[in-house]
């Protein structure tokens, strides 16, 4: 996997972020562009190339969510046309009724709103607390039935997330006014 | 990105919104949605049992514009369509017909398989 390989790093799912973000500057310092000045057009265009794959590589794996998107896509799994459970969906799909609501000016879906925010974050919370387990378990004993569970508690993250941020914008819309 | 002039109209003018009684036998219900992007889209169809014909077709679709405007073309469709002439509805028909951008071929695949969910719930609630 190519951003693994860009700072010499194992693919794992569990990164030690400060060890990460230590990686990325030493190799960015050795690839810095300012240092190829009087190289070779070859060696120069080399030095922009690893460092623009620097720069992704870090952005992507210091965010858990986004390194277990990439790491994924590199194994195959990639989000497109997986399935939802259909008791989510049901859930989402009313949830977002309920925001339509409030957005029509009907304040009495404000305290349904209020506690939908909480309970979506703790949901969201709860995601990311699966989410760490699931990289330790991948990581002490690799297989694809994990990778499938990781895969299905992304997807569902995906949605708790969109919830989290409707909500919050039409709670704020709302204050506001 | 630029949406075309008529992903734009269905976007502004939802033809089609609104629900159906779920309980009724007459009436299939598909809900499905697209992980990558979060969008829910529920599409509900009621059937002429006699006939085989739709007679009415619903939808609600919370996500982007692609997806609001290929579930309204959907339903747009269905109306007067027997059930196989609606199980023929491909995704392509609707990019075609919406001149959707790559990025945005998805949703047209998730207004088929709405479809396809809401024909097999009827079929399944009517016994074949």
């Amino acid at each position: 996997m190519k951003f693994y390989e860009a700072l010499d790093l194992v693919p794992t799912l569990a990164l030690d972020l400060d060890d990460l973000k230590k990686r990325f500057y030493d190799r960015s310092r050795q690839w810095h562009p300012d240092r190829f000045s009087r190289a070779s057009a070859a060696e120069q265009d080399q030095a922009l190339e690893m460092t623009a794959i620097l720069n992704d590589a870090f952005r992507t794996l210091r965010d858990p969510v986004a390194r277990a998107e990439y790491f994924l896509k590199e194994r195959g799994l990639d989000s497109s046309r997986t399935e939802a459970p259909p008791e989510l969906l049901e859930e989402v799909f009313e949830l977002n009724m309920a925001l339509e609501e409030l957005r029509d000016g009907d304040q009495s879906a404000r305290g349904q709103l209020v506690e939908a925010r909480d309970r979506f974050g703790a949901m969201l919370r709860s995601s990311d607390d699966q989410l760490t387990d699931i990289f330790s378990q991948f990581d002490f004993s690799p297989s694809d039935d994990t990778l499938n569970t990781l895969r299905a508690t992304l997807n569902r993250r995906r949605y708790i997330a969109n919830l989290v941020r409707d909500v919050d914008k039409e709670l704020h819309v709302h204050s506001a006014n | 990105m630029a949406y075309s002039d008529k992903v734009l109209d269905h976007y502004n003018n939802p033809r089609n919104v609104g629900s159906l009684d779920k309980a009724d036998p007459t009436v299939g219900t598909g809900m499905v949605g697209a992980p990558e992007c979060g969008d829910v889209m529920k599409l509900q169809v009621k059937v002429n049992p006699s006939t085989g014909i739709i007679e009415e077709a619903k939808f609600k679709t919370f996500g982007c514009g692609s997806a609001i405007a290929s579930s309204s073309l959907a339903t747009e469709w269905l109306r007067g369509k027997t059930v196989d002439e609606a199980l023929a509805i491909k995704n392509t028909d609707i990019v075609n017909e919406l001149s959707l951008p790559p990025v945005k071929i998805h949703c047209s695949v998730l207004a088929e398989d709405a479809i396809k969910a809401a024909i097999d719930d009827y079929k399944k609630k009517s016994g074949n």
